[in-house]
């Protein structure tokens, strides 16, 4: 025969793990990946050192800042926990009540037509405006934090599970309909599952709102005694800055903490989504 | 009504907001006895899909009537008689293989109807070393065959599949259509298929009924008379050609007697 098959790989491919996508992939994960996320940190640090060197009562020194975290971590671990408690409470109320809320809803349109005007205006009316209101009518204490945290996941919530229930491909409609599947089982089976996505969805964007939520729930119920919105305030008012920044570390961390446990609840009940793939 | 065949009178079917001038159907007429495999062809718009939908029970018609073996399409589907394989494989991609297939059986079990081994349909369909996966990790035709298991978990005495290889390479479809009839001659049920392929229709049906559009009706029912089983020697024959050709010749003359739609209209 006359014809010539390569009998080896063409060029490009014989540098081993040198193909093109394998050389990207290794860039990601090494260098590539970190390296310009840590330049950055390293320049805001020393724009930020620059700053507080020169107006003290503008940004406290970073070491200060470290020192306090350092020094007495259970105060700042106790007050992590009082603002984290409210806000899973909010978020465990207002996404749970969103979720039977689109169920009830997705069933009977009457329910729908009735609730959905007003969550919207719920929606956008100022929740911290409700705040004082809300520390009047239930007092000092978790109860008027929960509730403002609770009000402000809801509605993401709310919206995201009804789109996603009613997000069933007619196909798979038709095949449950020929089987005479019942009501119950088209939600159960059907669309439940087919929501999830969207939920998670939901959950990832309210989940650091509902530490929004907490800690502006703490600057506006006057009287709240722990939680590290109000040692943000109570520390401002004073003007010791590196309690203020020390808080905020504290809720950065958590944010990201909250939204890595959201990242790994997707991988391990999305694994079959294509947001997953 | 006879409970050994479908029976369609006088069917009439217009979509709301439609010109009521060219229903969807008109006085559609058919009839299918029990075990045969019949398929629907015709140009877009002839009422195919629709007139499958309506045997079904998934649409309403506007007048005539339906019987399926003797009961209504309603009927039929409360006592899970029916299999519908529909164009996308619209498997549940959280459920693994398996589960999909025997998801029928675990639906609507009011019904008491009793369901085929998932795993012998697997077996029938060859993909029982695929029991495991998820959808998501198969290819289209392997989806399809196992949208089609699923149709067949529930010994259906009349099984619905629309246009359900028409996504598939040529290849693919047309090994798909020989294990479809290898099932089909096994497990012995109606089929009802749609189809715009000529050959797929002479390839696996009995009758061939040839509908023309707008309005969407019978145009014309031809008899396959190839013999059964059909392997490849039967279906690269030259009787084969013979029939397509015949199908080919209706399906031009359905397509001239349908009006023209508006956009081929000549300026």
């Amino acid at each position: 025969m006359a014809t010539e098959t390569p009998v080896r790989p063409r060029p490009d491919r014989e540098e081993g793990p040198g193909r093109p996508a394998a050389r990207v992939r290794r860039d990601l994960f090494g260098v590539g990946l970190w390296l310009p996320a840590t330049v950055a940190v390293l320049i805001c640090g020393f724009a930020w050192t620059a700053v507080a060197e020169d107006q003290p009562y503008l940004l406290p020194l970073l070491p200060e800042v470290g020192g306090v975290l350092v020094g007495d971590p259970l105060l700042f671990l106790s007050n992590a926990w009082s603002t984290l408690q409210i806000a899973l409470l909010g978020v465990g109320f207002g996404a749970g009540t969103a979720f039977v809320l689109a169920l009830v809803m997705s069933e009977a349109p009457v329910v729908r037509r009735a609730i959905m005007p007003l969550a919207v205006v719920l929606n956008v009316t100022p929740v911290v405006a409700l705040a004082p209101a809300l520390v009047v009518a239930f007092g000092f204490g978790m109860a008027p934090k929960v509730i403002v945290t609770a009000i402000i996941t809801f509605f993401p919530v709310l919206i995201n599970m009804t789109t996603g229930l009613r997000s069933v491909p007619s196909p798979v409609l038709h095949v449950f309909s020929t089987l005479h599947a019942s009501r119950l089982e088209v939600l159960l089976r059907l669309r439940v599952p087919s929501s999830l996505p969207y939920a998670l969805a939901a959950l990832r964007v309210v989940f650091p709102l509902s530490i929004v939520g907490a800690v502006v729930a703490e600057f506006v119920a006057a009287g709240s005694s722990s939680g590290l919105g109000t040692m943000i305030r109570t520390s401002a008012a004073t003007a010791r800055l590196e309690y203020v920044y020390a808080a905020i570390a504290c809720l950065a961390a958590m944010g990201v903490l909250m939204l890595a446990l959201i990242t790994v609840l997707e991988r391990r009940l999305l694994f079959w989504h294509e947001s997953q793939q | 009504m006879s409970g050994d065949r479908i029976e369609v009178r006088g069917l009439t079917k217009t979509y709301e907001g439609a010109d009521p001038l060219r229903p969807a159907l008109q006085n559609v007429d058919l009839e299918i006895p029990r075990g045969r495999f019949v398929s629907l062809i015709g140009p877009s718009g002839c009422g195919k899909s629709t007139l499958l939908r309506v045997v079904a029970g998934l649409e309403e018609h506007d007048t005539g009537t339906v019987s399926v073996f003797g009961s209504t399409p309603q009927n039929m589907a409360a006592a899970k008689a029916v299999g519908l394989v529909p164009q996308t494989p619209a498997l549940l991609p959280w459920l693994n293989v398996r589960r999909n297939v025997s998801l029928p059986s675990r639906v609507n079990r009011r019904a008491g109807r009793g369901s085929e081994d998932p795993d012998l349909l697997l077996r029938m369909v060859g993909l029982d070393d695929s029991a495991r996966k998820y959808p998501h990790e198969l290819s289209g035709g392997m989806r399809q065959r196992v949208a089609i298991a699923r149709a067949f978990g529930i010994r259906p005495d009349l099984l619905l599949m629309d246009e359900p290889f028409s996504a598939l390479d040529e290849f693919t479809r047309e090994a798909l259509q020989l294990q479809l009839l290898g099932l089909w001659e096994r497990m012995s049920t109606t089929v009802l298929f749609v189809t715009h392929s000529v050959r797929e229709a002479v390839t696996l049906s009995d009758t061939v009924v040839v509908m023309s559009a707008r309005p969407g009706r019978v145009h014309e029912v031809l008899h396959v008379d190839l013999p059964r089983p059909r392997d490849r020697d039967v279906v690269t024959g030259p009787h084969m050609h013979v029939l397509e050709d015949r199908v080919r010749a209706s399906l031009q003359t359905a397509w001239e007697a349908g009006a023209a739609p508006d956009d081929l209209i000549p300026l």
